[in-house]
């Protein structure tokens, strides 16, 4: 055996699910390279006392959403000293917060779609009415509002009329305390795996739900959503979409492996979305998904991404 | 060129898989099942009441003295042992004189549900359902894609004048699917003069009438109402249940009727399954031939009673005055109607976060309706439980008003 691995997956998060099909797949992955991986779920024992006893060389991070993805995780192992995949706690919290992930992005001049911030407490406790108005202003219609934390597109939803905005904001705000009102951006839905130290970009994946959106039922139903790796983008602007998404990985401070949503407008121009610290490895996910358009396999992968923590 | 869907068979799926889909709510449920969180969404009989000595005792009875029979394939209808036995307990319900030779054991109620619906419905065939509806009959039926004809609820059950609206107004349903006892998720029960009428409505209008009744036995007060079967034996197909009298895991339910539909009846279960397990069969047979399914079930009864009430008073004490819940006398669910702003749906995540959860009201309808409803299982957790998750509801609700009304023009 290479070495004794920890793979970190289920938590309390809403992607709890999601996460489970990620761990479960890293951690096949890891056995067939030879690793003596076990899989940790932090809800149903205790991560530390987990680690200490199981005298683990390293950790992979397949956890989803809070907890696994905000640094949370992350500062732990940093205090008991076990290496852990990814990125950095600090850089976890700002990249994870798309509020702040956002302000990040647009300090370092990577294009960003514009955006407001709407926090709960300010329409709880300082009786922000009428921010609405202030908001379309700024962000213009039709936008679409995301909780600030979370992933997976849950609490995602579009608007296009003004009336339909308070119900989409309360959506989201029921997965995280703020939430992204931001401009869509119509074009083409891209994503870009980053892999490597330093950071590499992955062929570009495109994304085509049926639906037309792509929400939580065209990511996890089979057949619901049309991928292509590499996308079917002038080289040009595949070349652009690289490069502002090596930028945004830059931008964050992110560490070996993240992805990059984006979406390539009407005129070419490609717009960053977000950027996930800790991407899905679900037999639907889209960092495979772009691996394997490299010629790697998720073997390939996992392991790539662990001897860079254990490096 | 085409791209990748990682599932090389889906454009050879039925239509009906249409609506078997990833959902938001479904991961959701992942994280509100986590024994942190407590759960007033599904309605899990409390089988831990069971001592588990009276279980033990028939399981062993039946491998020491029937194991041959108990391991074997069985006949498509059920043993006849056990089938005796729950024409016992329906006379128990007030159907009396059901001959065991028209009764079909089945997996749970459930599968009772998804056959009926195969024998029964062509696409686009009308059925009427409560609305709100059971979610499990929802999905069973949906598979043979039926037209749905929703008919209203109130404090009384199914508003049957509605029903005789409906028929007036040309509708032909192929049958009446109704819970009228503690109704599943309303909580309500069919009144006796609604019951009357709902069955003569039905016979003149040669509409069969499917009757579940999993929660008759769980009653907390008040008198018994004669079932749908006892007032019209022919026209009524009535569906039992071992769930909630005995254990939900044993998967034991039934159908009666008369043998025109069983003859439909039993090749659709028979090729589903060719039988229901024997082994299950003979341990329900066994424990209720015993003399200990009656107090424990009295001691459930209790348990849910108590339940209930904590349930009924965390609402009166901490929910909003605008707000309504129905009053159950038996079973195991509230109804609860938030003012229309609320979104029960879209709340779900938020209640998860604070270690609660219920069902949204939308599941209980055939057409999008109920988000300002939510159905609230009291049957499982402890009173305390009950109570301080509706205590965190109730916070819940009132830190959304607050954002909802900051959020208006």
């Amino acid at each position: 055996m290479k070495g004794k691995i920890a793979v970190l997956a289920g938590g309390r998060s809403p992607e709890r699910e999601v996460s489970l099909l990620s761990g479960h797949r890293v951690r096949n992955a890891l056995l067939e390279r030879g690793w003596d991986a076990v899989t940790i779920d932090p809800a149903e024992s205790p991560l530390l006392e987990s680690l200490s006893s199981g005298h683990f060389n390293g950790c992979y991070i397949a956890l989803h959403g809070k907890e696994g993805e905000d640094g949370t995780v992350q500062r732990l192992l940093e205090l008991v000293g076990v290496p852990y995949t990814g990125t950095r706690p600090f850089r976890c919290q700002i990249a994870f917060d798309k509020a702040l992930g956002k302000e990040a992005l647009a300090a370092a001049g990577v294009p960003t779609p514009p955006w407001a911030v709407v926090e709960a407490r300010a329409l709880r406790d300082l009786s922000a009415g009428h921010i609405l108005r202030h908001v379309i202003d700024r962000v213009g219609l039709p936008v679409a509002v995301k909780p600030a934390q979370g992933g997976s597109a849950m609490g995602l939803s579009f608007v296009e009329r003004e009336p339909d905005l308070p119900a989409a904001i309360m959506g989201a705000l029921s997965f995280s305390d703020a939430c992204i009102v931001e401009r869509k951006v119509l074009g083409t839905e891209v994503t870009a795996g980053l892999l490597g130290n330093p950071p590499e970009a992955l062929p570009l994946v495109e994304i085509v739900p049926k639906s037309g959106t792509y929400d939580y039922g065209s990511r996890y139903t089979t057949g619901a959503t049309e991928y292509f790796a590499p996308a079917r983008l002038e080289s040009g602007v595949t070349q652009m979409s690289h490069s502002v998404a090596l930028q945004a990985f830059l931008a964050l401070h992110l560490k070996d492996v993240g992805r990059a949503d984006i979406i390539v407008d009407q005129q070419g121009d490609p717009w960053v979305l977000e950027v996930n610290v800790s991407p899905g490895m679900t037999e639907m996910s889209l960092l495979p998904m772009a691996a394997q358009a490299a010629g790697l396999s998720l073997a390939d992968l996992c392991e790539r991404v662990l001897e860079l923590a254990l490096a | 060129m085409t791209g990748s869907s990682i599932d090389p068979f889906v454009d050879l799926y039925a239509r009906r898989t249409s609506g078997m889909t990833a959902s938001e709510v479904r991961a959701l449920f992942a994280v509100a099942s986590r024994p942190e969180v407590i759960s007033l969404a599904g309605g899990m009989p409390f089988v831990q009441a069971l001592p588990t000595e009276d279980v033990l005792g028939v399981v062993e009875k039946v491998i020491a003295e029937r194991g041959s029979l108990a391991l074997q394939y069985g006949g498509g209808l059920g043993q006849i042992s056990l089938r005796e036995k729950l024409a016992g307990l329906m006379a128990e319900e007030g159907v009396s004189g059901v001959d065991p030779e028209q009764i079909c054991v089945t997996v749970g109620g459930s599968q009772a549900l998804d056959i009926l619906g195969k024998i029964f419905v062509n696409a686009g065939d009308e059925i009427v359902v409560e609305a709100p509806s059971y979610v499990g009959a929802l999905s069973a039926f949906s598979a043979y894609e039926p037209a749905y004809v929703p008919i209203r609820m109130d404090d009384n059950g199914m508003v049957v004048e509605e029903l005789e609206t409906a028929l007036l107004r040309g509708v032909r349903p192929k049958f009446v699917y109704t819970i009228p006892n503690f109704q599943n998720p309303a909580g309500v029960t069919l009144s006796l003069s609604r019951r009357e009428k709902l069955v003569s409505l039905c016979r003149e209008a040669g509409v069969p009438i499917v009757e579940d009744n999993p929660y008759g036995m769980l009653r907390f007060e008040g008198e018994s109402l004669p079932t749908l079967k006892s007032l019209d034996p022919q026209n009524v197909i009535y569906i039992g249940s071992l769930s909630k009298v005995f254990a939900a895991g044993i998967r034991i339910g039934w159908v009666n009727a008369d043998s025109g539909v069983l003859q439909r009846f039993l090749p659709a279960k028979e090729a589903a399954d060719l039988c229901t397990s024997n082994l299950t069969q003979l341990v329900a047979e066994e424990y209720l031939a015993g003399d200990r399914w009656r107090p424990n079930l009295a001691a459930l009864v209790d348990i849910y009673r108590s339940r209930r009430d904590a349930c009924v008073r965390a609402l009166e004490d901490t929910f909003p005055a605008d707000s309504s819940w129905t009053h159950p006398a038996g079973g195991f669910y509230v109804w609860v109607t938030l003012p229309d702003h609320f979104d029960s749906q879209r709340m779900l995540a938020a209640a998860v976060e604070r270690r609660v959860a219920y069902v949204p009201g939308t599941a209980f309808y055939p057409d999008g309706r109920g988000r300002d409803q939510l159905r609230l299982a009291f049957c499982f957790p402890p009173d305390n439980d009950v109570t301080e998750g509706i205590r965190r509801l109730a916070d819940l609700l009132a830190d959304e008003s607050a954002i909802y009304r900051s959020l208006q023009p």
